[in-house]
């Protein structure tokens, strides 16, 4: 509970501290990374106690369950927790170790990372909207420091365009609330049984363009490779990296734990969404003779995997989702970090991106479209798709990689030692996470049991559990 | 316009301010909270950048130029009422003082939690309100930050 609170609390608190100071002073720089770390800590201790013992559960004020609000950690939210506060700090040390010149950042960044803290760790429909708002608000400002015209220009578009996604967002849920008289999500998981289907669709609908749009899902794109590249390159790290997680879980929570029926029966829906993304992302990747862009295009195409994922549904898929969603985030990390930098390591780490993005050993990203073609393995066409997403994402990236390291030299100063040596960690991880995916695959099977992987839809459309221990709750 | 609110804008903000803490105080039992009372000050004070233009509203009531750093504590303030629990072993936003213990009166003011919070509230609403106009009328009238 103490722990549950204090990750909370701490990105919250010194967030708004940080905020009131000039954030160009590299002491505050400093104090956001330490913030960052100090919340980082507080989330894998507690995602060990969640592993250990289960679910934690703390109803502010004391107030029985379903009156006061439900602060939850189980195993799927506190590792996206955890991986996109991961995400938040690599990016943000980067950043400070080459100067920050925008007076609030290191404030807003540290505020993004209370907001999706909170919505990572709530067990409550619109507390979950509330830290939701929150992280995008945080992310409206981020989007603006590029300093350029053309970057003030992608923000507007990025706000318009989330501010719309999350008014049709709070539809939904108002929408949820009228037909299951709760907002809280383990009750609204058992009253949706109970629901006109029509309403649920319609409800369900709303969600899944929410999140889309968080996650630039190919018909809801339009607004991310403005964004992605106008941006700077720790910024678009911590966009594409961070915020996008917020769209990966939202898919699984709502629709596994939330939705069940309808993503069950929209499941052929989404694996055509997701192979449209794929395609489109890769194809328009390859066409690309610029390192951010051919990243923010590569990100459309990545994600259709996760929703791939998501429409083969059940344990498996649910874990590949999982899987997808942690080595997308990785991967854009390290390719983003490595945009305006060079050298010899920038090359190496730009290569193991590269391979990670393509899905090849040793990097991580093997592992991940190891899950994938495992949930995929009795569908055909859907082995083509991925086998062909896979072949575009090696040709992009490899493209990039001639023409910015091989063909010529990148131009600019020199890059900071200790930039280079977060680059280094951060491709540290996904090298050891690709030879030792043990903990990854762990973690992600936990996850996609805590968000209704384990439940099954059965033929008369009910929703069972198929008698896999229950996560019990802590007192 | 220039000559009524002229006359009416410096002397408005102490009624406002009594307004303000009237509506904070009937809160508990009627309509009304920090919000508001935090919008009413910010409109009055809104007033007297009007007529008097940022400079001069600023000098002659310098906690102007502080309203960042009030913004900053409201906040903190409204968020100590929330985590003030686990500090003491209890969950977070809990309300204190618990059911059944006595209620500390000053006047008819009841001191609990949401009063807190409520206040908090206000002020960050208050000195927001004040750092937009500041950076509006900056813009509208030039000069330096």
């Amino acid at each position: 509970m103490t722990l549950l609170s204090l990750a909370i609390l701490i990105p919250w608190a010194a967030g708004i501290a940080l905020v009131a100071v000039d954030g160009r002073r590299p002491v505050v720089g400093w104090a956001a990374v330490a913030t960052l770390g100090g919340t980082l800590v507080a989330l894998v201790a507690l995602g060990a106690e969640v592993l250990t013992h289960g679910e934690v559960v703390v109803t502010t004020g004391g107030w029985p369950r379903g009156v006061g609000i439900t602060l939850r950690a189980d195993a799927a939210g506190v590792l996206f927790a955890v991986l996109s506060v991961g995400v938040l700090l690599a990016a943000t040390a980067h950043l400070v170790m080459g100067g920050v010149r925008e007076r609030t950042f290191p404030g807003i960044v540290v505020l993004l990372a209370a907001g999706l803290t909170g919505l990572f760790l709530t067990g409550d429909l619109f507390n979950f909207y509330v830290f939701f708002e929150l992280a995008m608000l945080a992310s409206y400002v981020l989007a603006t420091y590029g300093g350029s015209r053309r970057s003030l220009g992608s923000a507007l578009v990025f706000t318009l365009v989330n501010l719309l996604g999350t008014f049709v967002f709070l539809l939904s849920v108002a929408g949820i609330y009228h037909v299951t008289g709760t907002l809280d999500m383990a009750a609204i998981g058992a009253r949706m049984d109970a629901v006109d289907p029509n309403a649920g669709i319609l409800i369900a609908v709303g969600f899944f363009v929410a999140f889309s749009v968080k996650l630039g899902l190919f018909p809801f794109h339009f607004w991310l490779p403005t964004v992605y590249t106008g941006a700077r390159p720790a910024v678009a790290a911590i966009l594409a990296g961070g915020l996008a997680n917020v769209g990966a879980y939202g898919l699984l929570r709502f629709g596994g734990e939330l939705l069940p029926r309808e993503l069950d029966l929209a499941a052929g829906a989404l694996v055509v969404i997701g192979a449209a993304s794929v395609l489109y992302g890769g194809v328009l990747a390859i066409s690309r003779h610029n390192g951010s862009e051919m990243l923010a295009y590569s990100a459309i195409g990545q994600v259709g995997y996760v929703l791939v994922a998501v429409g083969i549904g059940g344990p498996v898929g649910f874990a590949a989702a999982v899987m997808i969603s942690i080595v997308n985030s990785l991967n854009k990390v390290l390719l983003f970090l490595t945009t305006r930098m060079r050298g010899a390591i920038v090359g190496w780490a730009f290569l193991l991106g590269a391979l990670s993005v393509a899905g090849v050993p040793p990097a991580v990203g093997f592992v991940a479209k190891m899950e994938l073609f495992r949930a995929a393995a009795d569908a055909p066409a859907l082995l083509v798709l991925l086998f062909l997403g896979s072949a575009m994402s090696l040709l992009y990236a490899f493209q990039i990689y001639q023409y910015d390291f091989w063909r010529t030299e990148r131009h600019g100063p020199r890059s900071h030692r200790s930039q280079l040596a977060v680059l280094g960690i951060v491709a540290a991880v996904v090298l050891v996470a690709g030879l030792w995916p043990e903990p990854l695959v762990y973690l992600s099977d936990a996850a996609a049991r805590a968000v209704g992987g384990a439940a099954v839809v059965v033929g008369d459309g009910t929703v069972v559990s198929d008698g896999l221990p229950a996560v019990t709750s802590a007192p | 316009m220039s000559s009524i609110i002229g006359v009416v804008a410096p002397r408005l903000l102490g009624p406002a301010l009594i307004l303000a803490a009237a509506i904070i105080v009937k809160g508990y039992a009627d309509v009304g909270d920090g919000f508001s009372a935090g919008v009413i000050v910010a409109t009055a004070l809104a007033l007297r950048y009007v007529s008097l233009g940022w400079e001069l509203a600023e000098r002659s009531l310098p906690v102007l130029r502080r309203a960042p750093q009030v913004a900053t504590a409201g906040l903190l303030i409204a968020l100590a009422t929330g985590f003030a629990g686990p500090l003491v072993g209890d969950p977070p936003f809990t309300h204190y003082p618990r059911a059944g213990e006595s209620v500390i009166h000053i006047g008819t003011l009841e001191l609990i939690t949401a009063v807190v919070f409520d206040l908090g509230l206000f002020l960050f609403v208050t000195a927001a309100f004040v750092v937009l106009i500041h950076h509006l009328a900056r813009l509208a009238q030039g000069g330096p930050r």
